[in-house]
């Protein structure tokens, strides 16, 4: 699991490359507590290249809508697949975060 | 700059007072301000603004050179500092004046309630002027009170005709008096509205907490009253409970518009609604996470399973769940994918086959 993040003017988007798992959460823990800080702007999480997003996998996706809205921002995941969108809708996920296409 | 003025030693005194605790006034205003910034808002008064300024130097200097004689010290002008809170409410005048109250020395003597200055057939300035002392400064200073109408009022009056030297014409005067009454008309209106609006949410929460729903139209405060019955909840714990998960509480105000769109219009219907589809919702998070590992789900699972049970028990089918997904998560191709997902799904479930 790889995350690449570009941050600019208060702002930050991370691609998010591979599987999503429980070793993968704990691997990437980091990487999601270094987008936190950018919490005040707009996070996305560009999913074009997620293949696969467990419990562990939301946990941290809602980590950071947490810290987004107590600090004013949002946080917009971007192109997930129909497997992970799936996902979101069975527990109840899709309306917590911003979608796009 | 400042203009040159001819002053006598008393006035020139007092000046140079006013220049040697400049500073200290400035401190006392923003220690002032905020004092009384934290106490509206520990109160939950929401005001329109707080204002504030220490008076300016060619102010102060053109006011001794009028009325010097008057004052024996600087300490005898009260208007040196001011503050202004401005509210949204009449009443909430009253509430800003006991704040204040608590909050300093009020010298009672130089206050002066403007409210009650007008005769029973005069309008104009209405405004509470309050007198204040805060220990370990000998300098009193001013905070005035009052709505944003009235604000209004005053700004346009002392902008039009106070400052402007010229004697002011009858008909110009009588105009603002007309205005004067007009808004204080218009204070009064919203005062009654929020009273009323209150009064209203009492006894809708009334009828909640009795349970009489079918009485209860839907919208905006019957709903977010509703929610804090948890209605919701049973559902929620007997989905999280398949798989041990762990419930994460979220806003469901958005399926206010849902549950408005699939045509219920009372809390009744709600109501109604989780009594005879919880187990449709349940049997379709089933076959969805039952046999997945997924240990955390929203809260709103439990709305949205009862709206998609709904919809597809009365025929809705895939353009009824599109349209619900893209009320909630804006519109979206693949919330058609999900709908024609879930159709399938449906088939083989119980209670669509009852």
């Amino acid at each position: 699991m790889e995350v690449k993040i570009n941050n600019q003017d208060g702002n930050a988007t991370a691609q998010l490359i591979g599987r999503l798992d429980t070793p993968a959460s704990q691997e990437i823990s980091g990487d999601f507590e270094t987008l936190a800080q950018y919490a005040a702007g707009t996070i996305i999480l560009d999913c074009t290249q997620l293949e696969y997003i467990s419990s562990s996998g939301l946990r941290l996706f809602l980590s950071l809508r947490k810290a987004a809205a107590a600090k004013g921002g949002k946080v917009i995941v971007k192109s997930i697949n129909k497997d992970i969108r799936s996902v979101f809708m069975m527990t109840g996920f899709l309306n917590l975060f911003e979608i796009q296409d | 700059m400042k203009k040159a003025r001819q002053l006598d030693p008393h006035c020139e005194a007092i000046l140079r007072e006013y220049q040697d605790n400049l500073p200290r006034f400035r401190e006392v205003e923003q220690e002032v301000k905020e004092k009384l910034r934290q106490t509206l808002a520990d109160a939950g008064l929401l005001v329109a603004a707080i204002e504030s300024r220490v008076k300016g130097y060619d102010s102060l200097a053109g006011k001794l050179e009028l009325k010097g004689h008057k004052y024996s010290s600087l300490a005898d002008l009260t208007d040196i500092l001011g503050l202004r809170v401005i509210t949204f409410y009449i009443d909430d005048v009253d509430k800003v004046a006991s704040a204040v109250e608590r909050l300093f020395d009020i010298d009672w003597e130089n206050s002066v309630d403007k409210r009650k200055i007008h005769e029973i057939d005069s309008f104009g300035y209405l405004s509470l002027h309050y007198i204040c002392k805060v220990p370990d400064f000998p300098y009193r200073f001013e905070i005035q009170m009052r709505t944003l109408l009235q604000h209004a009022w005053a700004n346009m009056d002392h902008d039009t005709g106070y400052k402007s030297g010229v004697e002011i014409p009858k008909r110009y005067m009588r105009n603002m008096s007309r205005l004067a009454g007009m808004l204080e008309l218009v204070d009064d209106e919203f005062s009654k509205i929020r009273i009323e609006l209150t009064d209203y949410r009492r006894r809708v929460q009334a009828l909640v907490r009795s349970g009489n729903l079918d009485e209860v139209p839907i919208d905006g405060d019957t709903f977010r009253s509703y929610l804090e019955l948890e209605p919701f909840s049973q559902l929620n714990k007997r989905i999280a409970a398949m798989n041990q998960a762990e419930i994460q509480e979220v806003s469901l105000m958005p399926y206010l518009a849902i549950f408005k769109a699939i045509g219920l219009k009372t809390l009744g219907d709600i109501s109604n609604l989780i009594r005879d589809y919880s187990e449709g919702a349940y049997q379709i998070a089933c076959y969805q996470i039952g046999l997945t590992d997924l240990d955390i789900i929203s809260s709103s699972i439990g709305p949205q399973d009862l709206c998609i049970a709904y919809i597809l028990k009365i025929g809705g089918g895939k353009a009824g769940i599109k349209y619900m997904f893209d009320q909630l998560n804006g519109e979206s191709e693949s919330n058609e994918t999900i709908a024609e997902m879930l159709l399938e799904q449906s088939k083989d479930l119980p209670f669509m086959n009852k």
